[in-house]
């Protein structure tokens, strides 16, 4: 077996919506090894979300503890969990979440941007990136110009481009039509087991569990079943 | 990450655009609001104004603007001339008639007599006081109200007046009665309007006492003229002292007559109001146009943060938005107000930019833009990064 880049115990998560307690997560232990690529399956509402904006330390939690690459991250101040997250952790949104003003290929050059990177080399590293999803030609189009599934494949060059150890998606073929979605799903899997990263796949989408090398059932804020 | 603040603040044209013109306007609508307040003010005083080689102003201690005035008796003049250092000084007398024109109608006037022998504080043509019983006629501000008829048989007729009949503007020669005494024009000059508006009549000493009999003080203000070894401070300071009488420095003089203003008077009260109103509006209008930038770019700087952009990042690119944004647009405000002076700057509409104009102005819209940013990390701050999952 892999050794371990994501250890959670019996994480709780409870908001206060108003007078209504939602209990997100009720007690969730969960590892994610080194190379594979992990789902977390499950209907909506039943915590999937919550569970990964915790360990990507966007979100604080109640009780247990989450170690990311070794590091405790309850134990991490806001500016440190920041620069861990921005170096180590890449991110495929279901919104896809580009920003609007830049092109793609500076979007794909952020991560690297906000890390200080010089502007032409960032560039340089944001345009080989395009170029392995296949978007080498549309580098200079905004996102309002490309379509669903080359947005999230923008997205996805952007989550790769500093090569982040791990990387969470979160829903990121629902908003794309069946076709796009395999071709993202493809894509990810081809560059995960390139580059040698961990990812966790959130998704309801049963059509896309093939690409799996572990499935985590969620129900109600527990995990239910794991499947190999 | 300058340049991705720079992209997203440009990147939607028409938002950018809206911020720019309501912080444009807001520039221009201060800045403008000053100078209108200002023109009026340089109005107030501009008694003081047309006298610039009087350095030091001698009133009655009860005095406090060039609107509001006592008389002093005329030994005044006599005693501020012995003291050392008033290289001349010279009386003005000011005083409120009505006058009747040719046709019956009657308008009232402030009268302003100077010292015969140097004709000190009369505007050009001034000369022509030497005529006897003459005034030279200013419209002081007013527009239409100098009018005399234009044929000799609607002239002082014996049917009574002809208060309907066709009449032009006063000019040389023309007669008109003041306290029923007869008086020629002699001239009409064009010297700084007045706030309030309201025409003058120039004339010698003589011709106001004619004019104005019965008084038993007529000296309003006495114009000193400091000899080369004094200045006008401390002039004003030892004619103080030795004469107990008031004396000021002319700039002295204008603010007190400004404060007076501000104080005494309904109307500049109101214009105050509005010119805080103004800028309390355009302020606001600002301030919360910025927030609201900010606010709606709330989850780009959320995608931001789950990238590693640290608080410091975030806050640098919106203090560069908003920066650019209050730079560009309060240039442009105040640059509109500068040259719209140029274009409405005209005896009835005082404006005036002083220095003070655009400087509240700009710098009015700058700290009121960079307060608006400070509000604006609030959210940035508190924001709960994980809204980047959501839809
Ligand atoms: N910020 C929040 N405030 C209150 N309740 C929330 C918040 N985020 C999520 N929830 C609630 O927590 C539960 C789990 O949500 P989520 O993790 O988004 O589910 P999933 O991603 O599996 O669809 C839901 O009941 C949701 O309504
Ligand atoms: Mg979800």
């Amino acid at each position: 077996m892999n050794s371990i880049i994501v250890s959670c115990k019996n994480i709780v998560k409870t908001f206060n919506a108003g007078e209504a307690e939602v209990k997100a997560l009720q007690g969730v232990t969960l590892d994610v090894y080194e190379n594979e690529l992990l789902m977390l399956v499950g209907p909506s509402g039943c915590g999937k979300t919550t569970f990964v904006s915790v360990l990507s330390g966007l979100l604080s939690f109640d009780s247990g503890a989450c170690e990311v690459m070794g590091k405790n991250i309850a134990d991490m101040s806001d500016e440190e969990i920041t620069a861990f997250r921005g170096k180590n952790i890449g991110f495929v949104f279901q919104a896809f979440n580009l920003l609007p003003s830049l092109t793609a290929i500076e979007n794909v050059a952020l991560p690297l941007t906000v890390a200080g990177e010089k502007r032409t080399k960032a560039l340089n590293l944001s345009k080989k990136m395009l170029e392995a999803v296949g978007l080498g030609k549309k580098a200079y189009v905004k996102p309002s110009g490309l379509s669903g599934g080359e947005q999230q494949r923008v997205a996805i060059a952007r989550a790769l481009v500093h090569n982040p150890k791990f990387i969470i998606c979160d829903e990121p073929t629902s908003s794309l039509d069946h076709t796009s979605g395999q071709i993202v799903m493809e894509l990810l899997q081809k560059i995960i087991k390139e580059k040698g990263a961990s990812m966790i796949v959130v998704t309801h989408d049963n059509r896309i569990y093939k690409y799996a090398d572990r499935i985590v059932h969620m129900e109600d804020g527990k995990i239910i079943k794991v499947a190999s | 990450m300058f340049r991705v603040a720079v992209e997203m603040l440009m990147h939607d044209k028409t938002k950018f655009l809206g911020l720019l013109i309501g912080i444009v306007f807001t520039a221009f609508l201060v800045t403008f609001a000053m100078g209108y307040f200002a023109g009026f003010m340089t109005r107030g005083f501009a008694l003081v104004s047309e006298n610039p080689s009087a350095k030091v102003w001698v009133m009655d201690p009860a005095v406090s603007s060039a609107e509001a005035t006592i008389n002093m008796s005329d030994s005044a003049l006599d005693s501020v001339r012995g003291v050392a250092g008033v290289e001349y000084a010279s009386p003005l007398y000011l005083g409120d008639v009505t006058a009747r024109y040719a046709n019956g109608d009657f308008q009232s006037f402030q009268i302003i007599g100077v010292d015969d022998a140097t004709l000190s504080g009369a505007p050009l043509p001034a000369d022509l006081l030497h005529i006897p019983n003459s005034v030279i006629v200013d419209s002081g501000g007013t527009e239409g109200k100098l009018q005399t008829p234009i044929y000799k048989k609607d002239m002082w007729s014996y049917d009574g007046s002809h208060l309907h009949a066709p009449t032009r503007e006063l000019r040389y020669g023309d007669e008109m009665l003041v306290n029923s005494k007869r008086v020629m024009v002699a001239g009409i000059s064009h010297t700084i309007p007045r706030f309030p508006p309201r025409p003058l009549l120039y004339t010698t000493a003589s011709n106001f006492k004619r004019l104005i009999p019965g008084e038993k003080r007529y000296i309003t203000f006495i114009m000193v003229h400091p000899a080369k070894n004094v200045t006008p401070d401390e002039l004003a300071k030892r004619i103080t002292r030795t004469t107990h009488l008031k004396a000021i420095t002319s700039e002295a003089f204008k603010k007190e007559t400004v404060m007076w203003f501000m104080i005494n008077s309904e109307d500049v009260g109101d214009m105050v109001n509005m010119v805080i109103l103004a800028m309390l509006v355009g302020f606001g209008v600002t301030g919360v146009m910025l927030y609201m930038f900010t606010y709606e770019n709330l989850k780009q700087y959320a995608v931001l943060k789950a990238m590693g952009a640290s608080t410091k990042q975030l806050s640098d690119m919106i203090f560069t938005q908003v920066f650019i944004s209050a730079l560009a647009g309060s240039g442009i405000g105040v640059g509109i107000a500068a040259v719209l002076e140029q274009i409405v700057s005209s005896p009835t509409f005082p404006f005036r930019m002083m220095w003070f104009a655009p400087l509240v102005g700009f710098l009015g819209v700058i700290i009121v833009s960079m307060t608006a940013a400070f509000i604006s990390l609030r959210p940035i701050k508190t924001m709960e990064p994980a809204i980047v999952f959501k839809l």
